[in-house]
């Protein structure tokens, strides 16, 4: 069972399963895209959540096993977070099948702000492969940390579009909670490091 | 360590906290006074109402005592809108979030 769970087409599937769910009530009635917006943008959330949660546990718990595993597929996550945003925008654009209202709706900042951050995820999920690193070197990098802009364009999206922060906040919380942590030990060790510096220097 | 495991129990605790509450930070929108539901209008003869009136009603629920209603309005426009149950006067039109109607 561990082997099969360390396999990443195996975890691929995982990631794939709420959205086989998805297509299949959308299939057999169409009706439920306008149902299935918002559990297709909250996938997308959790896994681009996941995957920013990991280098800060890291600088928070150091090297551990589990972490390793879960960094091998960052990648993966990251890029189910774009398909399933592609997924979100779909269903949304299916439930207005209307070109006109779609393009006036893109105007009010709820939706504007969602289309920004699927451009990002789009960008990101597009390089999220060795070869696109190779080929951008620290440019790779700096598309990569994006993310952080796109986060925020995420959560003011969710707020405007349903008026209410509850849901947001329940899921930006831990990260903000973990990015708070290792920016604190990022300048305890570095007091540290200098503390160290001038006992010996 | 010790910090960092503290971190995590914050970030778990917090989680748990406001996900184990929702009722206690209910969308809060709008608000009805409306009495015991006995004496509502039932939400079948206000999506009648309103289809009649040229809406597309696409799913309707009760939010803060109010009828709450997703649809398209006959201006073409995706709103939510929120409806008081006895009297199914229109109260909260909203578009993706923007605010069209409010009495």
């Amino acid at each position: 069972m561990l082997r099969l769970i360390n396999k990443q087409g195996f975890f691929w599937f995982l990631l794939a399963i709420p959205a086989i769910g998805m297509s299949i009530g959308f299939l057999r009635d169409p009706v439920t895209a306008f149902d299935l917006i918002h559990p297709s943008g909250e996938f997308s959330v959790r896994f681009m959540i996941i995957a920013m949660m990991i280098s800060p546990l890291r600088a928070i718990f150091g090297r551990r096993r589990w972490l390793d595993w879960l960094l091998a597929r960052r990648r993966a996550l990251g890029v189910a977070a774009c398909l399933y945003g592609v997924l979100h925008l779909a269903f949304y654009l299916y439930d207005m099948g209307d070109w006109g209202m779609i393009a006036e709706e893109s105007l009010i900042f709820s939706i504007w702000t969602g289309y920004a951050a699927l451009a990002i995820f789009i960008a990101m999920g597009a390089t999220s492969n060795n070869a696109s690193q190779r080929a951008m070197r620290t440019n790779w990098k700096r598309l990569q940390q994006l993310v952080y802009p796109a986060a925020l364009l995420i959560a003011l999206h969710w707020v405007y579009v349903d008026g209410e922060y509850m849901g947001m906040v329940v899921h930006f919380v831990p990260l903000l909670v973990l990015e708070t942590a290792r920016v604190i030990l990022m300048f305890k060790r570095r007091s540290a490091r200098r503390g160290t510096q001038a006992a010996t220097g | 360590m010790k910090f960092a495991q503290a971190m995590l129990a914050v970030a778990a605790a917090t989680a748990m906290q406001f996900s184990a509450a929702p009722d206690a930070f209910a969308t809060g929108k709008m608000k009805c006074d409306a009495g015991p539901q006995t004496g509502w209008k039932s939400r079948t003869d206000l999506e009648a109402k309103l289809k009649k009136d040229g809406w597309k009603v696409k799913k309707s629920k009760v939010d803060g005592g109010c009828y709450e209603v997703y649809g398209v309005t006959p201006e073409g426009q995706n709103v939510e809108a929120y409806f008081h149950p006895v009297t199914m006067e229109k109260l909260l039109v909203s578009q993706r979030g923007k605010v069209i109607f409010k009495k």
